[in-house]
């Protein structure tokens, strides 16, 4: 639990007990919502690499 | 009814202090299960033309589906060679480019040979191979683009080229015999103590190659072997000394992509926040460099997984210093590079504790020293910047609380300057090399000074952070030597010689001798000395009780474009005098 008492909200549906097929058919629900959210993170960051390079 | 994943507070606490255990893991890989459903999910929404590769594309969701409802799709879901994929995927087609869809098709059918379940599929057929992620690839021989696979539980059909029992298609351990049309994706098994970390060796998947130049396609002679070994004295150091990462790691990660550094002594590793569970990395030039790779780039494998489920930075064009980097790095990457190097001071703490070779005490004290320094106040102008979210500002006061535990640990004096000196060394040069300053304002300075007028005070000119580099300024020779003397102290004792008068003169302590030859240097030369100007900062900072050594470590950019200013005057070019008129 957190300060506020809760857990944390993630943005991800949690989709693991979902049949494939019935994806389709959740158009309206938060999955839409977080679709939309993560085709914007993925427009405004990209999928950034993390590299690191040294060299003596 | 949906809803969405959780964290508990306690999983969340634990990752932002550097570790996460398997709890955590687990957390952070059922999110990622459900994000790779739904990219999938968005791709197949998007995939709906005649196209082949579309066409392919759906039968491996079809085929994802049955493997669903028999739970044997997790495997998948799990793959890093997946989530690598989907996020090619979803931005080819958003552009509208369907290539490279039906790669899901051979996705679907490893999952499903893997498993046992039995399909007919399509598959592209690349360079005479079917590449099934995660298992290996079928050689065929055909003109065609495509070839079918067909499974009915036990064996496959290539075709109709030839037929293979599907058990037999798995990653290659090194311990069985040859499977004919058959190869499997190295797999190492390291074992210490009782704990096994499987790992594959993914040399030439594409969507996993980070950009960055990967292994050539075939194995050299030997190099698969000395691979498996490295990998296994590599585990015996990080379970034996750094539990807290290696039993989560072993969890998580289970690709390792082997990559070709461009020099000898480079080293190069890298992460994706696309792919969890595969880290990638040049050959580690002993067991313990490999041990402390893993660690650090483990760190970004679980704070990629992290952020994709709980953003916690704010979209920004701000860009900040990196104590590691030298180039100005946006929020997130920061974030990155905070954590990364938490880990890595957790490392180098254990570490210190163990060694025996002196040089590989100096080694660990020192890396210890440096890193753990700059977590805090780099986590704090993360904080000042303003870039990160409610979540983000909870993560990063753990993350000072954690810092401050490790900088409270006692470290001999001899590495706390040699870190010290290398942060320093670092920082002037980001500094003058990022660090824009307004050209009228430093003129108007210029001018004062020339005329004898009084220094400016505490009013000094604006500046901000530039991408590009604003001064030209290397690091070095002297940069590669403050390093080398604690990372490879035997090849700083060969190359030292090397060094110019006064970088000589400062490696060895001479501090008044070598502040004396770096303000010669200065003030002959009508042409710009930015690695004479950091020699001097340095110098100064070598000295107890220099009273100009602070304006040089925090205003070194502003003096010397006031310097360059002030033409050929040789009354005017003392850059001490210049730093006393203007503090």
């Amino acid at each position: 639990m957190n300060s506020d008492g809760k857990d944390l909200r993630t943005i991800i549906p949690d989709l693991r007990e979902i049949p494939l097929a019935e994806l389709a058919k959740l158009g309206g629900s938060p999955l839409a919502q977080s679709i939309t959210l993560y085709r914007k993170r993925l427009q405004d960051q990209r999928v950034p690499r993390n590299s690191f390079q040294a060299g003596t | 009814m949906i809803t969405e994943h959780r964290l508990p507070w306690a999983e969340f606490e634990s990752l932002a202090a550097g570790a996460g255990g398997l709890d955590a893991i687990g957390s952070l890989r059922n999110g990622q299960r459900s994000l790779h459903t739904m990219l999938l999910h968005m791709i197949s929404r998007l995939a709906t033309g005649a196209d082949p590769e579309a066409a392919a594309f759906r039968d491996g969701w079809e085929l994802l589906g049955r493997l669903q409802l028999e739970g044997a799709h997790d495997w998948l879901l799990d793959l890093p060679h997946l989530g690598g994929w989907a996020h090619y995927g979803l931005a080819g087609i958003e552009d509208g480019n369907v290539k490279g869809l039906s790669h899901f098709a051979v996705m679907a059918a490893a999952a499903a040979i893997r498993s046992g379940t039995p399909f007919e599929l399509g598959v592209p057929v690349r360079d005479g191979r079917v590449v099934l992620p995660g298992l290996g690839f079928l050689e065929v021989t055909t003109d065609s683009r495509w070839i079918r696979l067909r499974c009915d539980g036990d064996t496959v059909n290539v075709g109709g080229h030839f037929e293979a029992d599907r058990r037999l298609l798995v990653p290659d351990d090194g311990s069985g015999p040859p499977v004919p049309h058959w190869s499997g994706t190295p797999l190492v098994r390291a074992v210490a103590d009782g704990l096994t970390w499987q790992v594959l060796l993914e040399a030439e998947y594409p969507y996993l190659d980070y950009r960055l130049p990967p292994m050539p396609a075939q194995w050299a002679a030997g190099a698969l072997e000395k691979w498996r070994k490295r990998i296994q004295l590599a585990w015996e150091v990080l379970i034996r000394h750094h539990s807290w990462a290696a039993v989560p790691m072993a969890n998580a990660v289970s690709v390792v992509v082997p990559l070709v550094a461009e020099r000898k002594n480079d080293r190069i590793s890298a992460t994706s926040p696309a792919a969890f569970g595969a880290i990638a990395t040049s050959w580690p030039p002993d067991p313990v460099i490999m041990a402390e790779t893993m660690v650090h780039e483990f760190q970004h494998v679980k704070l990629g997984a992290l952020m994709s489920l709980i953003p916690l930075t704010e979209p920004s064009d701000k860009l900040e210093y990196a104590p590691w980097r030298l180039d100005p790095r946006p929020a997130d990457a920061l974030l990155h590079g905070i954590y990364a190097h938490l880990g890595i001071a957790l490392f180098w703490g254990a570490q210190q504790e163990i060694e025996t070779d002196p040089d590989d005490i100096l080694r660990a004290r020192v890396q210890y020293a440096r890193w753990r320094s700059v977590i805090e106040p780099t986590t704090r102008a993360l904080m000042q910047a303003g870039c990160l979210t409610e979540d983000g500002r909870r993560f990063a006061d753990r993350l000072c609380v954690r810092a401050a535990e490790l900088t409270a640990v006692p470290v001999p004096g001899t590495a706390l300057s040699m870190a010290a000196e290398a942060a320093l060394d670092h920082r002037l040069t980001w500094q003058l090399r990022h660090q824009a300053i307004d050209v009228g304002a430093t003129a108007d300075l210029a001018s004062a000074y020339r005329r004898g007028e009084p220094g400016p005070g505490p009013e000094l000119p604006r500046s901000w952070t530039d991408r590009r580099d604003v001064r030209p300024v290397e690091a070095g020779l002297r940069s590669r030597l403050l390093a080398m003397r604690y990372l490879t102290p035997g090849r700083y004792r060969k190359k030292v010689e090397k060094a110019d008068h006064a970088d000589g003169l400062l490696l060895a302590g001479k501090s008044k001798k070598a502040i004396r030859a770096y303000r010669d240097r200065i003030i002959s030369s009508l042409d710009p000395q930015p690695a004479a100007w950091i020699g001097l900062a340095l110098a100064l900072n070598q000295v107890p009780d220099e009273p100009f050594k602070n304006i040089f470590a925090t205003q070194l950019a502003l003096i010397f474009d006031i310097h360059g200013h002030l033409g050929s005057e040789d009354g005017l070019r003392d850059p001490i005098h210049l730093a006393r008129w203007l503090t």
